[in-house]
């Protein structure tokens, strides 16, 4: 196990550096000059000149990226030139808020899709299961700003029992964050459980016809026992891998839904930094997380090996 | 242009009575104190030093209102009044203003507001080793003095007659900060500002929301009745505009782009919408030294293909006032005729078949959704008439460096809403100009604008701005589509919002009902 885990890590060193090496790369490229856009109605080409060499622009890309990572590596991501606040402390500002809404999320999406896989893996081909599959095909299609906008009419505008808007920390007010909580995460959640559902159903299905649960029919066993015990485990193993793919789906998801439900998270960091051409900002962030996906997905590997001790003994 | 100044004028003198702010015309007992206001904005607000920032959008201007205190402010009807400022008064060629300030005032920090405090406001600005972007706005400003504890000196590079007016708001440069606030605070200075305006910044959570408390040693306290302000950035149009709806804000910024929800708001009886219909507009200007605009008669064909009800339609439901000078209902410059061309599709073909070439050109448009809807309708109109525009994409901040370089053949421009028309259209059109794009130069404009910009007289300057705008128009070197609209909703119980001035909303001074 212990070889396993120091194989996976020093993985983890190369993807890193790819995802540094592309951040910079996307971030240099884009069109428009960062003197320009720190100068605006001063930009002309003296002033253009002078900052272009203040900031180290007129020296070579690898040049830069090369000191870039080097802050990076001592843990210096830079200072937004708008703000003046460090990477850093922006983000350890909003990471909480985007991890909070993630985690609802893929809690939200696995409380609806798990259940109703199991139901419809027991009853498959009947009138349940096809009705759901045709239902999760659809939620599939209904992008996240859509039902975003959809929700907010309902349960805000109309009902007015959820907030349309805001953000209190949970510190503060565990209650009130909650009900901001709410259709953000709701949201997001309509996105991902079709995809849980469906995956779990076929996998649960297939695993429904090994001899081992027909002999645990044989045995005499409830039928939930079966389903819940016998079937789930070996099944999830798919499901494991959609959740830690999910987390990158998420993360997409989350700089749509913060724009639209206003929190303070880290999609709508991503957001101003890039409308504001705030490149350190945008690289830093990017980087950070790329890590935390390539994080997690080294961390769903780390299950597997839990769920299925064939990976474990490296027969896989 | 010193020829210009007549004779029998004589150095004005402006002396406003009185220590109070003149407050709109509501009557005095219906204002009640207490309570709060949440206000959604559009953006996050970067932060309040001018050397960072550079130039104050309208989130931050909304917060900079509350936070700080200006010389001046604009009453109703667009006239400059007392604020930090008791009195005025100018040289006789306008070069020279002279601000005699309020005593007793002091910053939030406790320490006092002077004409020391205001000079090194000025000059932290104008210093080139700080490199601000805001001192593109003070160009004109020589210099500072502060002569006295109480006097203020500006030394104008040019003349100018409505300077009062244009210290009138909390901009980038007007804002008077605390000078002790940010040599004390340094880098954390630009989240932490320090003002001597009516609210305090209490608690500030990047990206959530701004909490303003009410300064109680404020000097015009009795006029300030909310006991807090917070401000929420809100960028989604629709959830902004849910979060009015559903009451958990009180007022919304918007703009014409979201003409649904402001018409739906006008329905509303629980809901006002605020309309200002500014000075000023969006134009776009042609490069006179490239073809095809080399020629007048394409330049002429390009204006007069031009549809602005049809074009209001299809961009903004038909909210959008279409403009035919630069200057706007919302200036004090009124032409009985400014020269526009007519919107005449048969005569544009006609002048287009005279010129006899293909007339085929480039227009930069901002890469947003709604630069590209604004182009694509242009190049429809312009089709009808035999013209091929092909739209080039690029960023926002891409437009100013290209423009100042004329690196483009067609570029959209703004005039924004300004107290006096002088700084734009002088900018804009005189010969040499950094920002005279058209690479238009004609001595008569040019001496036309000289004269507006050192007459007092503003009947005078009315007939000077009238007849620079019916020669910029029979040159078609510029053409304007929209004037300039703002627009803000609110709770139909909120109160004494005041017109809102370059776009500017000051809720520092509203109540409710």
């Amino acid at each position: 196990m212990a070889f396993f885990v120091a194989r996976r890590l020093l993985y983890l060193v190369p993807v890193l550096i790819a995802v540094s090496l592309l951040t910079f790369l996307i971030a240099s490229l884009l069109p428009g000059d960062l003197a320009y856009t720190i100068l605006g109605d001063q930009a002309t080409p003296e002033n253009v000149a002078a900052l272009r060499r203040d900031m180290g622009l007129d020296q070579p890309i690898w040049w830069r990226y090369l000191s870039w990572l080097g802050g990076v590596l001592q843990g210096d991501f830079g200072r937004s030139f708008r703000t003046g606040q460090t990477v850093l402390q922006a983000v350890a500002e909003r990471l909480p808020v985007s991890i909070e809404l993630m985690l609802l999320a893929q809690l939200g999406a696995l409380a609806i899709g798990v259940p109703l896989a199991i139901i419809c893996a027991a009853r498959s081909g009947g009138p349940f299961d096809r009705f759901m599959t045709g239902t999760a095909f659809g939620m599939l299609s209904v992008p996240t700003f859509l039902s975003a906008i959809l929700l907010i009419y309902f349960f805000a505008v109309e009902l007015r029992w959820l907030p349309a808007t805001g953000y209190v920390p949970f510190a503060e007010d565990p209650a009130g964050n909650l009900r901001f909580m709410v259709l953000p995460a709701l949201t997001l959640a309509l996105a991902e459980w079709p995809g849980i559902m469906r995956v779990l159903r076929s996998d649960m299905i297939a695993t429904l016809q090994e001899d081992y649960i027909a002999l645990a029919k044989a045995k005499g066993l409830k039928a939930s026992r079966i389903l819940f015990v016998h079937a789930l485990k070996p099944s999830s193993l798919t499901l494991v891998t959609i959740t830690g793919i999910n987390i990158g789906r998420l993360i997409g998801g989350t700089v749509i839904v913060e724009t639209i439900f206003a929190l303070p998270g880290i999609g709508r960091l991503l957001i101003g930094a890039i409308y504001t051409r705030d490149l350190i900002i945008l690289q830093g962030v990017v980087l950070l997380v790329g890590a935390g996906f390539v994080i997690v997905n080294f961390i769903v590997d780390l299950l597997y090996a839990v769920l299925d001790p064939r990976i474990r003994h490296g027969h896989a | 242009m010193k020829s210009a100044i007549r004779s029998g004028a004589l150095a004005r003198l402006f002396l406003v009575a009185g220590f109070g702010v003149a407050v709109s015309a509501m009557p005095a007992n219906a204002q009640k104190a207490g309570g709060s206001i949440t206000v959604g904005l559009e953006l996050d607000i970067p932060g309040f030093d001018p050397l960072k920032v550079g130039v104050y959008d309208t989130a931050a201007l909304t917060a900079s209102s509350a936070i700080f205190d200006t010389l001046t402010t604009l009453d109703a009807n667009g006239k400059p009044q007392p604020k930090l400022a008791l009195s005025w008064s100018s040289s006789e060629d306008f070069k020279t203003w002279t601000f005699k300030l309020r005593p007793g005032v002091k910053f939030h920090d406790g320490t006092p507001f002077n004409a020391e405090a205001y000079k090194a406001n000025f000059d932290r600005q104008k210093d080139p080793a700080n490199k601000c972007r805001c001192a593109f706005y003070i160009s004109n400003v020589n210099n500072v003095q502060a002569p006295d504890e109480l006097t203020v000196v500006y030394n104008l590079n040019d003349p100018q007659v409505n300077w009062p007016s244009l210290v009138s708001y909390a901009s980038q440069n007007s804002a008077v900060h605390s000078p002790t606030a940010w040599k004390t605070k340094g880098e954390d200075y630009n989240r932490n500002p320090v003002g001597s305006g009516p609210y305090v910044l209490k608690s500030w959570t990047a990206g959530d929301r701004m909490i303003l408390e009410k300064n109680p040693d404020y000097w015009d306290k009795d006029k300030v009745y909310f006991d807090r302000i917070t401000l929420k950035p809100l960028p989604d149009a629709q959830s902004r505009f849910a979060s009015l709806q559903s009451g958990e804000v009180d007022l919304i910024w918007d703009d014409e782009f979201s003409a649904d929800n402001i018409q739906k708001a006008q329905k509303d009886s629980k809901l006002t919408v605020h309309t200002y219909a500014g000075s000023g507009a969006a134009v776009y200007a042609m490069n006179t030294k490239t073809p095809p605009f080399d020629d007048l008669r394409v330049r002429q064909a390009i204006v007069m293909a031009l549809d602005r009800k049809k074009m209001s339609q299809a961009i903004t439901n038909g909210l959008s006032r279409p403009a035919s000078n630069p200057y706007g209902d919302g200036s004090w410059v009124k032409c009985k005729d400014d020269g526009a061309l007519p919107e005449d599709l048969e005569k544009a073909k006609a002048l287009i078949k005279d010129y006899g070439k293909p007339v085929e050109f480039k227009m930069l448009v901002t890469a947003t959704p709604r630069g590209r809807t604004v182009g694509q309708v242009l190049q429809q109109l312009w089709k009808r008439a035999g013209i091929n525009m092909e739209i080039e994409q690029v960023d926002q901040a891409t437009i100013p460096p290209r423009a100042f370089m004329r690196q483009f053949q067609m570029t959209p421009w703004r005039i924004v809403d300004l107290a006096d028309p002088d700084i734009q259209m002088y900018a804009n059109f005189h010969t040499g100009s950094p920002v005279a794009l058209a690479n238009y130069s004609n001595p008569g404009l040019d001496k036309l604008l000289e004269q507006a910009r050192v007459t007092a007289d503003q009947n005078k300057r009315v007939e000077l701005y009238c007849e620079i705008s019916r020669h910029i128009n029979k040159e078609a070197i510029w053409f304007w589509t929209f004037q300039n609209t703002y627009y803000a909703i609110s709770s139909a119980k909120l109160k004494g919002l005041p017109k809102m001035y370059s776009g500017v909303i000051d809720v520092s001074r509203t109540w409710k009902e």
